[in-house]
């Protein structure tokens, strides 16, 4: 591709900032959010293991069941999410998939909004799955959660500049 | 050094003594014979007759490189010590070698995180025009947040085929 057919092909790309975030996109980065929350998680019960194996001599073997396993799970959950929504808008896998949390009339959710978010984010999965159907369905593409806490989620990440920047990389001068 | 019990010791004795005295002439002679050669010799004339050239020609090098041993060569190559003097520091400082590498480790991530995030955008994109479809609604990209400058001041969204050359 000609260097002119590049900038042309770059200057009909849209503009995605601001504009409401779809399905997949938020999907993936909850996905990505499942698993380093998990993973994190995890981490903690083996050093925790492995503090108490160190100082009482006794190996600690946790088990799923456990009822104050799966408590701590959802605290940790609640944290990582409402503190992440609350600092910044957006979690590590918004971040890395260029989404955020905004308030539904645009500007910072709020550490309000973050927490009432993230005590409304497991009814959308109680309801068999339906309260994501705003997303694919509605015009804002806001969630049952996002309604509950009048938060939208929306890219922040531009096709176009991203596209331009891949052009400045690899031009003459780059 | 004669040995006292040599019976033919005594016998020599009387031919060193003339002998000895003679040598030593000898090499004087020659010695001096040698320096009178040289400094009347002009090398730069004798150089000049010297076809170089031609003698070049007759060396079959080839033969002599069959010769030598190489691998007898690389053995007494301490490889190890001529390593440990080289300054690899030194080296790379004087090359752009980190710089590239930072550089081109940066772009990589960030070309990839651009390239998720696309393949996501055009995911998106792809389930948006097919429930647009089932409900006999037009689509025309996704809908800016109200009151940003995407909604009023940028362009209509093309939709799909544009965000898919995006990809």
């Amino acid at each position: 591709m000609t260097a002119t057919a590049a900038a042309s092909a770059a200057a009909a790309q849209p503009r995605l900032r601001d504009h409401y975030a779809g399905f997949a996109s938020r999907f993936a980065g909850y996905a990505v959010d499942l698993g380093v929350s998990t993973g994190l998680f995890m981490l903690a019960l083996a050093a925790i293991s492995f503090a108490a194996s160190v100082l009482t001599g006794d190996s600690i073997h946790w088990n799923k069941s456990e009822g104050w396993v799966a408590v701590a799970f959802v605290a940790w959950q609640f944290v990582y999410y409402a503190y992440s929504w609350a600092a910044n808008g957006k979690t590590f896998g918004m971040a890395l998939l260029g989404i955020r949390v905004v308030r539904a009339g645009g500007g910072d959710a709020g550490a309000g909004r973050a927490v009432l978010r993230t005590l409304a984010f497991p009814l959308s999965f109680l309801l068999l799955g339906l309260g994501f159907a705003g997303i694919v369905l509605g015009r804002d593409r806001r969630a049952l959660h996002d309604v509950i806490a009048g938060t939208a989620v929306i890219y922040t990440w531009d096709a176009r500049s991203a596209r331009l920047g891949f052009l400045h990389r690899d031009g003459p001068g780059g | 050094m004669t040995s006292p019990t040599d019976p033919g010791a005594r016998a020599r004795m009387p031919g060193r003594r003339l002998t000895e005295p003679l040598e030593a002439l000898a090499q004087r002679v020659a010695r001096q014979a040698v320096e009178l050669v040289v400094e009347a010799l002009d090398v730069n004339a004798l150089l000049d007759q010297v076809d170089v050239n031609r003698l070049i020609d007759r060396v079959d090098v080839d033969q002599l490189v069959a010769r030598v041993d190489v691998d007898a060569i690389l053995d007494r190559v301490d490889v190890d010590r001529l390593v440990d003097r080289v300054d690899v520091d030194a080296l790379l400082d004087r090359t752009e070698i980190r710089s590239v590498l930072s550089r081109s480790s940066s772009t990589i991530a960030s070309e990839g995180i651009d390239l998720v995030r696309s393949q996501a955008v055009g995911l998106d994109d792809f389930i948006a025009r097919w429930v647009s479809r089932l409900r006999r609604r037009s689509y025309s990209g996704p809908p800016a947040l109200p009151g940003s400058p995407a909604r009023h001041g940028s362009p209509a969204l093309p939709g799909s085929p544009s965000l898919q050359a995006g990809q």
